[in-house]
């Protein structure tokens, strides 16, 4: 959604590469002719029945009197006409297919251009390093990264503390800590310190080309509905094929005059052949238009699952406000002035290098509130600034709760935050903290009154409130203030149009978050929430028989993402998270989640409207053909409705049925039109255009055609 | 056409809509296990039939164990019955002395009343006793009526996801005989009677006739079978000529009241259903939908004007023998009023429409089982435009229900194709007096498709009292008859248990729906049938067979 | 011989319903017909001075030509009606046999009219109740035409 600013992720690279037929038409063409095979085709039982009856048709046209009672020598050159229009049609049919993977390989090559190969220096027993090439790295090897280095594959920090720039990776333009046990992402940027890792992924099997061997394997995962849409196409074929084995059987007990190669031709236009063709095709271009927008399906039950999305977990920080929350003043309490708050501020944020952090440090910059203990700050800036050291220096009530800080998770994960100081006049200890007001007020052994007040009065407003406490005396609050992403109350309109229930979910206090909420037209908030609320919410959801969507990227966020429908992980995030979710976004965009919604609907949408298209066709072909093929029965004329003579009949329905394949191959890449709206108005739409449309279109199209077959000097045949 | 006629047939459906809903209220309390203020009488009749079977009517029974014995029982009915028949001159209630009834006649009788098929190749008034036409055909009649209705709330419950299960077969078919079948056709056979339809075991009266010449009035228990025989959607009457002869259906009223008692109970099922899975409009728009189709059905047949010809009676007249036969083969009853060979080919082509459809509205039960079928096949195919996994009364449609959905609607023309094309290549068709030629294929394709449809009525006749076709249709009847309910059954016995999402996306409860399913039904029809139409009924009106052949 | 239990409830069953919808059923329903439509139950039977001559709802054969005939071509076969139309074409028969109006014979017939759609609809009569009508009526004319 804000892809804007993410200029140099993977979406953008994909346009360089270009297009689909990277591959070239040659190399296109020769592939389908390949797939021809009818080894090839066994799994598309539609496709083999086509090849069979070209095979059969092949037969005839080469020995045209080979069966008596159903064949006539005289009709060779019709027989041949039929075969190539049968063999054109499988052709069409693989020709899809292969337009579809070379789309989907040149997307996989585009992802794969993010892992480079680059110089590793690797380091021996003793510690010796040598120059490598990252490609000779093996999982194992201890690597050491300098400052500026590109991480050369994905490896776990056993040494150092240092910040990374993954933003090439996963489009986060934000700094990462990074710090023993943690992994690095291959292809990222080491921005400060030196690091010592061990690799944790052979060249080839990092968790990037894993996430892109999905993307390319022809043993993706077929998803239920394809399954089912199988099945259906079976069934279809097995009842078609008795119905034209027994009426032949007729034709030839009751004389009724039926030619084999007419009955061959009817049997292909009834076949489904138009899903047929292009189901294989529309299920990886769906696919593809996810992986093109950096988006890896582990599983492809979850692109079906996200289109049936009924609830939507929405993290407020990062996917509907940006996170970094500034601050815009000081709010004074109980006697003490806005001066003191400021100060007392700073000090707590001087080493906070969140966005909130600094935006504090700004905020008293401005307003000119420098505390005495700034001496104190400068002598420990005096030592060269890390990672290490601000870790070092970071005191927490509650080690189990700290994660490392990262772009505008402050608040949720740290519900406060305490630091030392010396008094340099008096030489005292001074412990000054910050932090959510609840948490804070539980530190004190007294509020001060109208605290409660104040701090719901923030809230209430949209802003967060964080108190600030010198010693056990709470002085004031820092109003934090969030920004609402642009273009999200669209978005939110739209899911909820079609019929999709939002969920905001968020560590604030009710009051902000409901004052969010209307912001953008949530009207289910969840509040204050605990890094186990999400799993509970997402588990009663689904007992309630919703199909869930979520977002997450903390190992808090693993066990949600493993239970929910759709888990999309951000790549960004822990490799807890991205094993437990079943998408994974590449470019780490919160707000994608939406758009993922979007194309799964899009793919079911485009399977269903293939599928019901080509069954509606099948009227007007029994209406052209059924009339006229029987050779005996000469009053079947007055049924005649298209009116055409029996050979430009069989003929313009077969050229339609095969043509309709490359003409809907667009459709099939691009998807069906998506346009938010209710499920009902969809379902109605779709239904009129490739439902009473498939039921028409082929009248009009097989009476042009077989007007311009019958312009045709001397007759077609 | 007289718009009198318009309004009587509105009046009709109104009638019968109306008793129907009324008795769906009943229906429900019947099955859906509400207490009612009739269970004081019911009770102990239940509990003591539940004794003297020996079953525990409360155990929760899977669908496996309901289809079995529902199979098993069926199949212990026919075979008392074929006992009966096969020595029906060693037992009472014989005053005609008829002799036993061949072992494959007797065998395709059993079969095809226990299939509520009622195909009959045997003129009952000179074949069967007393005793075969009670204990022999009423039986069976109420038992498959009775079977029809039990799988189908089996069925309802699955879907509904509401009842913990699809409930206990036997505590079902108990309940259909005592609490709905025996009462109404009681009241029914009473009101028959009335009207001038025989009841009596005094055998047959031998009269002289006003010019003296002997005549002899074949009296029996006729009212008894005619009631349930139009409320159980069964159709196999007393006497060969079934609803035309006199004694079957005196008089226009007597017409009129059983063309109400044979729409009564498949009108009020979709009601039923509407109110088993908790949502009125799910019904109405099955019933609806159902009824689309029978009324266009309807006005094809009276699109070609029919004349009063041979093979109808003079006090029906035209236009209740045209109604009569497309309503038989839209419910699947199959009894007739008139010789289908008195119909112009557009009627027949009406006719065989309601057969090849099965559910508008259908046989008792099944009508609606069937009508469940094309919805999840519908529902597969349109649903997944709406950009969502399919779904049903909030349960998505899954792989295997496509499967098994597909299976029960691909069994019904295989069963009509192989084996008509299988009859004239073995000369069998021949043999019953039907030539190649259109009016051939026409007589043999609907005798397999009545068969497979279970809806009994024929052109053969007792012209099929071959071996051939007492032994294939009878094979045909109880295919088309079980296979279905085994796998809609199966279909709803994985729903039940599977989790409903409260507020599904595509909304199957309003007429657009209903409208977009007549269109599939009608679609799906045309799709298996259309060239078999074409040669046959269709034909035949082209060369010019416009009133009969 | 023990029957497996899987078959012993199915077929206790079978017996059970047997007897309830075979054999209770009908017994019950002749009972109460009887007794309510002793009449009716017994097939309408038609009388001519104290004999049965038939029923009135099956058609019997009418030979002399004094006589309203039957159709011999219908789907049961034995239909005892004839539509009006039908009726009056055989009136100039009857009124030449009979000696009788043609006048008097449309007013029997007109007696007589039933329509198929029980208040509208095609008109039709019940030939033998007609001819019962008539040979009531016109003893002299009939009466050696009937047996007995």
């Amino acid at each position: 959604m804000d892809s804007s600013v993410k200029g140099g992720n993977v979406t953008g690279r994909l346009a360089e590469t270009g297009g689909p037929l990277s591959a070239g038409y040659l190399g296109i063409v020769k592939e389908s002719l390949v797939r021809l095979s009818p080894r090839r085709l066994l799994s598309n039982p539609v496709m083999l029945a086509v090849e069979l009856s070209f095979f059969l048709t092949l037969i005839l046209s080469i020995f045209p009197g080979l069966i008596p009672k159903v064949t006539t020598p005289s009709e060779q050159p019709f027989y041949m006409v039929v075969a190539v229009i049968l063999f054109v049609t499988v052709w069409f049919s693989t020709l899809s297919d292969s337009i579809a993977e070379a789309q989907i390989r040149a997307t996989a090559s585009s992802l794969r251009k993010i892992e480079q190969e680059v110089t590793a220096i690797k380091l021996d027993k003793d510690r010796n390093p040598s120059e490598v090439s990252s490609k000779d790295l093996r999982k194992g090897d201890i690597i050491m990264i300098r400052k500026g280095d590109h991480i050369p594959i994905d490896c776990e920090v056993l040494e150092g503390i240092g910040m990374v720039d993954e933003s090439l990776v996963t489009g986060e333009s934000d700094l990462v800590q990074k710090a023993p046990t943690d992994s690095l992402i291959g292809g990222s940027i080491l921005r400060s310190d030196t690091l010592i890792a061990m690799v944790s992924a052979n060249p080839g099997e990092t968790y990037l080309s894993r996430l892109i061997a999905i993307v390319e394997s022809s043993k993706r995962p077929k998803t239920p509905n394809e399954t089912a849409i199988s099945i259906l196409l079976l069934g279809l074929t097995i009842g078609f094929t008795i119905i034209v084995a027994v009426l032949l059987w007729f034709s030839v007990i009751l004389h009724l005059g039926v030619d084999l190669s007419v009955l061959l031709a009817l049997y292909v236009c009834l076949l489904p052949t138009t899903i047929g063709a292009l189901l294989p095709a529309i299920g990886i271009s769906g696919i593809n238009r996810m992986s093109s927008r950096g988006i890896i399906a582990k599983s492809g039950k979850a692109i079906e699952a996200a289109g049936d999305t009924d609830t939507l977990l929405l993290d407020k920080t990062g996917t509907i406000t940006y996170g970094n929350r500034t601050a815009v003043a000081y709010i004074p309490i109980g006697g003490h002035t806005e001066r003191e708050v400021g100060e007392a501020a700073f000090l707590s944020s001087w080493n906070d290098d969140t966005p909130e952090g600094r935006s504090i440090i700004d905020l008293s910059f401005t307003k000119g509130y420098f505390p005495r203990e700034f001496a104190s700050i400068d002598r420990a800036e005096a030592m060269e600034f890390s990672a290490a050291t601000r870790m070092s220096s970071v005191k927490l009530e509650d080690a189990d709760e700290f994660v490392l800080p990262k772009g505008g998770k402050g608040i949720l994960q740290r519900r406060r935050m305490r630091r030392k100081y010396i008094r340099p006049d008096t030489g005292d200890e001074i412990d000054i903290s910050k932090g959510a007001p609840d948490a804070i007020r539980e530190s004190v052994p007294e509020c001060p009154s109208g605290y409660d007040d104040m701090a719901s009065e923030i809230s209430a407003s949209g802003d967060t409130a964080m108190a600030v406490a010198v010693g056990t005396e709470i002085v004031g609050f820092i109003r934090l203030r969030d920004r609402v992403k642009s273009g999200i109350r669209a978005k939110i309109e739209d899911v909820e149009i079609m019929g999709i229930t939002p969920v905001m979910i968020t560590g604030d206090q009710e009051l902000t978050a409901r004052k969010i909420g209307s912001e953008v037209g949530i009207d289910r908030i969840v509040s204050q929430a605990k890094p186990e609320t999400k799993m509970l919410l997402v588990t009663e959801e689904q007992k309630g028989g919703k199909i869930v969507s979520m977002l997450g990227d903390g190992t808090n966020d693993a066990p949600a993402l493993a239970v929910a429908d759709v888990g999309l992980a951000m790549a960004s995030g822990t490799m807890a998270a991205k094993e437990a979710a079943n998408l994974v976004d590449l470019e780490s965009s919160p707000g994608k989640i939406i758009d993922v919604v979007m194309m799964g609907k899009q793919l079911l949408m485009t399977r269903g409207a293939v599928t019901t298209f080509s069954i509606a066709n099948d009227l007007a072909k029994y209406f052209a053909i059924v009339p006229v093929m029987f050779s005996s029965l000469p009053d079947l004329q007055r049924i005649n409705i298209l009116g055409l003579s029996p050979h430009v009949a069989v003929l313009a329905a077969l050229i339609f049925n095969a043509i309709i394949i490359p003409l809907l191959i667009p459709l099939a890449m691009r998807g069906a039109r998506f346009r938010p709206r209710s499920t009902m108005s969809i379902f109605l739409r779709n239904a009129m255009i490739y439902g009473f449309g498939g039921i028409l279109l082929p009248f009009a199209g097989i009476e042009a055609i077989g007007i311009l077959l019958n312009l045709i000097p001397g007759g077609i045949v | 056409m007289n718009p009198l006629y318009v309004i009587f047939t509105l009046c009709i459906f109104t009638a019968v809509i109306l008793s129907a809903w009324f008795l769906s209220n009943h229906l429900f309390s019947v099955f859906g296990k509400r207490k009612s203020r009739l269970d004081r009488i019911f009770d102990p009749v239940d509990n003591l039939l539940f004794k003297l079977g020996g079953v525990d009517p409360k155990k929760e029974m899977t669908w496996k164990e309901y289809f079995l014995n529902l199979l098993i029982l069926n199949v212990f009915q026919a075979a008392l019955a074929f006992v009966i028949l096969n020595f029906q001159l060693y037992l009472p209630l014989n005053p005609q002395g008829f002799p036993d009834v061949r072992w494959d006649l007797a065998l395709n009788t059993v079969m095809s009343i226990a299939s509520n098929t009622n195909l009959q190749h045997y003129a009952g008034e000179s074949t069967l006793s007393y005793l075969s036409q009670m204990m022999g055909i009423t039986f069976l009649q109420f038992t498959s009526a009775a079977s029809g209705l039990s799988a189908a709330v089996a069925i309802f419950r699955g879907f509904s996801g509401k009842y913990g299960g699809i409930g206990n077969f036997y505590s079902d078919f108990v309940r259909s005989l005592t609490r709905v079948l025996i009462p109404l056709s009681l009241v029914a056979s009473v009101v028959l009677v009335g009207l001038g339809v025989p009841q009596s075991l005094n055998g047959y009266l031998l009269v002289k006739t006003v010019e003296g010449s002997s005549q002899m009035l074949q009296i029996g228990p006729v009212a008894s079978m005619t009631s349930i025989m139009q409320i159980g959607t069964n159709g196999g009457g007393y006497f060969g000529a079934n609803s035309a002869y006199p004694f079957e259906n005196p008089s226009p009223i007597s017409n009129w009241f059983e063309i109400f008692l044979m729409m009564l109970i498949p009108t009020s099922v979709p009601f039923l259903f509407g109110k088993m899975v908790g949502n009125r409009k799910e019904g109405s728009t099955v019933l609806i939908s159902a009824y689309a189709i029978y009324a266009m059905n309807l006005i094809a047949a009276f699109a070609v004007v029919t004349t009063l010809g041979q093979g109808m009676e003079v006090r029906f007249g035209a236009f209740s023998s045209v109604f009569w036969t497309v309503t038989t083969t839209a419910f699947t009853t199959g009894s007739v009023n008139a010789s289908l060979y008195a119909f112009n080919q557009i009627v027949i082509t009406a006719a065989f429409l309601g057969m090849m459809i099965q559910s508008v509205p259908g046989g008792v039960g099944v009508g609606t089982m069937y009508m469940i079928m094309y919805i999840v096949i519908t529902i597969f195919i349109v649903g997944l435009m709406a950009g969502r996994t399919p779904e049903y009364l909030g349960a998505k449609i899954t792989p295997r229900d496509v499967k098994l959905a597909l299976i029960a609607f691909l069994q019904h023309p295989v069963l009509i194709l192989i084996p008509t094309a299988i009859a004239f290549s073995t000369g069998a068709a021949a043999a019953a007096g039907a030539g190649n030629n259109p009016e051939g294929f026409i007589t043999i394709f609907y005798e397999f498709t009545s068969a497979a449809a279970n809806n009994g009525s024929d052109f053969l006749g007792t012209a099929g009292n071959t071996a051939f076709f007492n032994i294939s249709t009878a094979a045909v009847m109880w295919l088309g008859r079980f296979i279905p309910i085994a796998l809609m059954l199966s279909i709803s016995g994985s729903m039940s248990s599977r989790i409903r999402n409260p507020s599904p996306g595509l909304h199957t409860d309003n007429l657009t729906f209903a409208a977009i399913l007549v269109v599939s039904i009608l679609l799906l029809a045309v799709l298996t049938f259309f060239p078999f139409l074409v040669i046959g009924p269709v034909l035949a009106y082209l060369e010019g067979h416009v009133n009969g052949f | 011989m023990k029957i497996p239990e899987k078959f012993s409830a199915p077929l206790r069953m079978a017996l059970v319903s047997m007897v309830l919808c075979g054999l209770l059923f009908p017994v019950v329903v002749t009972g109460i017909a009887e007794v309510a439509f002793p009449y009716q139950s017994v097939g309408e039977q038609a009388t001519l001075g104290n004999h049965t001559v038939g029923s009135y709802l099956i058609a019997q054969e009418f030979n002399a030509s004094v006589f309203f005939h039957p159709r011999n071509d219908s789907a049961s076969g034995v239909d005892p009606d004839i539509t009006i139309s039908d009726a009056y074409s055989q009136i100039p028969g009857i009124s030449n046999a009979t000696g009788l109006s043609s006048a008097i014979l449309m007013n029997t017939v007109d007696k007589f009219v039933q329509y198929t759609m029980i208040s509208f609809g095609t008109e039709y009569m019940n030939v033998l109740k007609v001819n019962l009508y008539l040979i009531n009526t016109y003893p002299g004319i009939y009466s050696h035409y009937v047996s007995g």
